[in-house]
Protein backbone atom coordinates (compact mmCIF):
# COMPACT_ATOMS: atom_id res chain seq x y z
CA UNK A 1 0.00 0.00 0.00
CA UNK A 2 0.86 3.75 -0.39
CA UNK A 3 0.55 6.49 1.37
CA UNK A 4 -0.68 9.83 -0.76
CA UNK A 5 -2.77 12.62 -0.54
CA UNK A 6 -5.96 13.74 -2.18
CA UNK A 7 -5.27 16.86 -4.30
CA UNK A 8 -8.49 16.16 -6.71
CA UNK A 9 -11.29 14.47 -8.05
CA UNK A 10 -12.07 13.05 -11.97
CA UNK A 11 -14.98 13.65 -13.22
CA UNK A 12 -16.02 10.77 -16.03
CA UNK A 13 -19.51 9.86 -17.65
CA UNK A 14 -18.01 7.42 -19.94
CA UNK A 15 -16.35 4.72 -18.52
CA UNK A 16 -16.44 1.28 -17.57
CA UNK A 17 -19.16 -0.04 -15.31
CA UNK A 18 -17.46 -0.75 -12.10
CA UNK A 19 -16.24 2.92 -11.91
CA UNK A 20 -20.47 4.02 -12.12
CA UNK A 21 -21.30 6.07 -9.11
CA UNK A 22 -17.72 6.11 -7.73
CA UNK A 23 -15.99 8.74 -7.20
CA UNK A 24 -12.83 8.66 -8.63
CA UNK A 25 -9.85 10.39 -6.28
CA UNK A 26 -6.63 12.28 -8.04
CA UNK A 27 -3.56 11.61 -5.07
CA UNK A 28 -0.14 13.03 -4.91
CA UNK A 29 2.09 9.63 -3.67
CA UNK A 30 3.85 10.99 -0.77
CA UNK A 31 6.75 9.95 1.25
CA UNK A 32 6.18 8.99 5.37
CA UNK A 33 7.62 12.52 5.83
CA UNK A 34 4.32 13.85 3.97
CA UNK A 35 6.34 15.30 1.18
CA UNK A 36 6.11 15.08 -2.16
CA UNK A 37 7.32 11.27 -3.81
CA UNK A 38 6.49 11.76 -7.54
CA UNK A 39 3.70 10.75 -8.87
CA UNK A 40 0.08 10.42 -8.68
CA UNK A 41 -2.42 7.54 -9.49
CA UNK A 42 -6.39 8.46 -9.65
CA UNK A 43 -7.86 5.93 -6.98
CA UNK A 44 -11.71 4.75 -5.97
CA UNK A 45 -12.52 5.99 -3.21
CA UNK A 46 -14.24 3.78 -0.73
CA UNK A 47 -14.10 5.29 2.91
CA UNK A 48 -15.19 9.07 2.27
CA UNK A 49 -11.91 10.62 1.97
CA UNK A 50 -11.75 14.14 1.17
CA UNK A 51 -9.93 17.70 0.83
CA UNK A 52 -6.02 17.63 1.34
CA UNK A 53 -6.00 14.03 3.50
CA UNK A 54 -3.43 11.54 3.91
CA UNK A 55 -4.81 8.20 2.50
CA UNK A 56 -3.84 4.83 2.45
CA UNK A 57 -4.17 3.65 -1.55
CA UNK A 58 -4.00 0.03 -2.56
CA UNK A 59 -2.80 -0.89 -6.09
CA UNK A 60 -3.60 -4.57 -6.27
CA UNK A 61 -6.82 -5.63 -8.70
CA UNK A 62 -7.98 -8.51 -6.74
CA UNK A 63 -8.17 -7.13 -3.73
CA UNK A 64 -9.06 -3.91 -4.80
CA UNK A 65 -12.74 -5.80 -6.46
CA UNK A 66 -13.09 -7.48 -3.30
CA UNK A 67 -13.39 -4.33 -1.61
CA UNK A 68 -16.06 -2.90 -3.68
CA UNK A 69 -17.55 -5.84 -3.73
CA UNK A 70 -17.27 -6.65 -7.63
CA UNK A 71 -16.05 -10.01 -9.35
CA UNK A 72 -15.04 -8.47 -12.18
CA UNK A 73 -13.85 -5.00 -13.62
CA UNK A 74 -10.93 -3.32 -14.68
CA UNK A 75 -10.65 -2.31 -10.98
CA UNK A 76 -6.57 -1.68 -9.44
CA UNK A 77 -6.57 1.04 -7.04
CA UNK A 78 -8.47 2.23 -4.55
CA UNK A 79 -8.60 4.38 -1.28
CA UNK A 80 -8.83 2.21 1.74
CA UNK A 81 -8.11 4.42 4.74
CA UNK A 82 -7.40 7.77 5.86
CA UNK A 83 -4.33 8.23 8.09
CA UNK A 84 -4.57 9.61 11.11
CA UNK A 85 -1.12 9.78 11.89
CA UNK A 86 2.32 8.29 10.76
CA UNK A 87 5.37 7.36 13.67
CA UNK A 88 8.40 6.39 13.93
CA UNK A 89 12.15 7.33 12.51
CA UNK A 90 10.65 7.64 8.81
CA UNK A 91 8.27 10.47 9.65
CA UNK A 92 7.34 13.56 11.89
CA UNK A 93 3.83 13.46 9.92
CA UNK A 94 0.54 14.56 10.73
CA UNK A 95 -2.98 14.07 8.89
CA UNK A 96 -2.79 17.77 8.29
CA UNK A 97 0.28 19.22 8.25
CA UNK A 98 -0.78 22.09 5.83
CA UNK A 99 -2.81 23.46 9.02
CA UNK A 100 -0.88 25.71 11.99
CA UNK A 101 0.93 23.96 13.62
CA UNK A 102 0.75 25.40 17.56
CA UNK A 103 -1.14 23.36 19.71
CA UNK A 104 -2.64 20.83 17.56
CA UNK A 105 0.40 18.47 16.73
CA UNK A 106 1.63 18.63 20.40
CA UNK A 107 -1.38 17.26 22.16
CA UNK A 108 -2.07 14.93 19.57
CA UNK A 109 1.70 13.76 19.89
CA UNK A 110 1.22 13.75 24.20
CA UNK A 111 -2.22 11.71 23.16
CA UNK A 112 -1.63 8.94 20.31
CA UNK A 113 1.90 8.07 22.85
CA UNK A 114 0.35 4.92 25.07
CA UNK A 115 -1.97 4.21 22.26
CA UNK A 116 0.60 1.80 20.70
CA UNK A 117 -0.02 0.75 16.81
CA UNK A 118 -3.20 -0.38 15.71
CA UNK A 119 -4.98 0.37 18.23
CA UNK A 120 -5.79 4.13 17.51
CA UNK A 121 -8.17 2.97 14.71
CA UNK A 122 -10.17 6.27 14.95
CA UNK A 123 -13.34 6.49 12.37
CA UNK A 124 -13.35 9.31 10.45
CA UNK A 125 -15.39 11.73 12.67
CA UNK A 126 -13.16 10.93 15.23
CA UNK A 127 -10.17 12.18 13.43
CA UNK A 128 -11.63 15.13 12.72
CA UNK A 129 -12.14 16.23 16.25
CA UNK A 130 -8.58 14.91 16.67
CA UNK A 131 -7.29 17.00 14.27
CA UNK A 132 -9.19 20.43 15.39
CA UNK A 133 -7.98 19.50 19.15
CA UNK B 1 -5.26 4.61 -12.78
CA UNK B 2 -2.86 7.31 -14.79
CA UNK B 3 -4.40 10.25 -17.06
CA UNK B 4 -3.32 10.07 -20.75
CA UNK B 5 -4.35 11.93 -24.06
CA UNK B 6 -5.37 9.71 -27.05
CA UNK B 7 -2.66 10.65 -29.78
CA UNK B 8 -3.01 7.91 -32.23
CA UNK B 9 -4.30 4.68 -33.30
CA UNK B 10 -3.42 1.42 -34.48
CA UNK B 11 -4.25 -1.04 -36.65
CA UNK B 12 -3.08 -4.77 -37.00
CA UNK B 13 -4.71 -7.46 -39.31
CA UNK B 14 -2.33 -10.24 -37.73
CA UNK B 15 -2.93 -10.56 -34.00
CA UNK B 16 -3.03 -12.53 -31.48
CA UNK B 17 -6.80 -14.30 -31.74
CA UNK B 18 -7.84 -12.34 -27.89
CA UNK B 19 -7.09 -8.71 -29.76
CA UNK B 20 -9.97 -9.54 -32.20
CA UNK B 21 -12.43 -6.50 -32.61
CA UNK B 22 -10.33 -4.49 -29.97
CA UNK B 23 -9.30 -1.28 -30.79
CA UNK B 24 -5.82 -0.19 -30.33
CA UNK B 25 -5.10 3.44 -29.43
CA UNK B 26 -1.88 5.37 -28.89
CA UNK B 27 -1.96 6.79 -25.41
CA UNK B 28 0.59 9.26 -23.80
CA UNK B 29 0.20 9.41 -19.92
CA UNK B 30 0.38 12.74 -18.38
CA UNK B 31 1.42 14.18 -15.14
CA UNK B 32 -1.65 15.42 -13.17
CA UNK B 33 -1.01 18.47 -14.62
CA UNK B 34 -1.56 17.22 -18.05
CA UNK B 35 2.09 17.39 -19.08
CA UNK B 36 3.37 14.27 -21.07
CA UNK B 37 5.72 12.07 -18.97
CA UNK B 38 6.99 8.86 -20.00
CA UNK B 39 6.80 6.94 -23.42
CA UNK B 40 3.67 6.79 -25.07
CA UNK B 41 1.95 3.03 -24.81
CA UNK B 42 -0.64 1.29 -27.08
CA UNK B 43 -4.03 0.67 -25.05
CA UNK B 44 -7.13 -1.07 -25.75
CA UNK B 45 -10.30 1.02 -25.87
CA UNK B 46 -12.45 -0.53 -23.29
CA UNK B 47 -15.03 2.40 -23.69
CA UNK B 48 -15.65 2.04 -27.21
CA UNK B 49 -15.58 5.77 -27.62
CA UNK B 50 -12.67 7.31 -26.93
CA UNK B 51 -10.55 9.64 -30.37
CA UNK B 52 -7.63 11.04 -30.64
CA UNK B 53 -7.21 14.23 -28.40
CA UNK B 54 -9.13 13.02 -25.91
CA UNK B 55 -8.02 12.71 -22.01
CA UNK B 56 -8.58 9.98 -20.75
CA UNK B 57 -7.92 7.56 -17.63
CA UNK B 58 -6.10 3.79 -18.67
CA UNK B 59 -5.43 0.85 -16.41
CA UNK B 60 -2.26 -1.39 -16.60
CA UNK B 61 -1.36 -4.60 -15.59
CA UNK B 62 -3.89 -7.56 -15.61
CA UNK B 63 -6.76 -4.75 -15.11
CA UNK B 64 -6.59 -4.21 -18.38
CA UNK B 65 -7.76 -7.03 -19.74
CA UNK B 66 -10.23 -7.14 -17.37
CA UNK B 67 -11.68 -4.26 -18.81
CA UNK B 68 -12.38 -5.80 -22.29
CA UNK B 69 -15.00 -8.69 -22.93
CA UNK B 70 -12.81 -11.38 -23.50
CA UNK B 71 -10.82 -11.37 -19.59
CA UNK B 72 -7.96 -13.02 -20.90
CA UNK B 73 -7.28 -11.18 -23.65
CA UNK B 74 -3.84 -10.17 -24.55
CA UNK B 75 -3.43 -6.39 -23.33
CA UNK B 76 -1.32 -4.85 -20.68
CA UNK B 77 -2.94 -1.26 -20.77
CA UNK B 78 -6.92 -0.20 -21.40
CA UNK B 79 -8.50 3.33 -21.61
CA UNK B 80 -11.01 2.88 -18.54
CA UNK B 81 -12.76 5.72 -19.03
CA UNK B 82 -12.90 9.46 -21.03
CA UNK B 83 -12.52 12.39 -18.38
CA UNK B 84 -14.65 15.61 -18.51
CA UNK B 85 -13.07 17.18 -15.99
CA UNK B 86 -9.90 17.00 -13.31
CA UNK B 87 -11.00 19.35 -10.15
CA UNK B 88 -9.06 20.41 -7.68
CA UNK B 89 -10.26 19.78 -4.25
CA UNK B 90 -11.36 23.09 -2.83
CA UNK B 91 -8.37 23.27 -0.04
CA UNK B 92 -6.49 20.42 -0.98
CA UNK B 93 -3.27 20.69 0.22
CA UNK B 94 -0.24 19.27 -0.94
Amino acid sequence: MKLARVVGTVVSTINSPIFEDRTLLLCDLVEPSGEAAGGYMIAVDTVGAGAGELVLILDEGTSARQIVGEQHGPLRTVVVGIVDQVAGPASVATAKPAEPVATGGKSRAGRTKPAAGGTKRAAGGTKRAATKG
Amino acid sequence: MQLARVIGTVVATVKAPGLDGVRLLIVQPLTRELEPVGTAVVAADAVHMAGPGELVYIVAAREAAEALEDRFAPVDHAIVGIVDAVEPIRGGGR
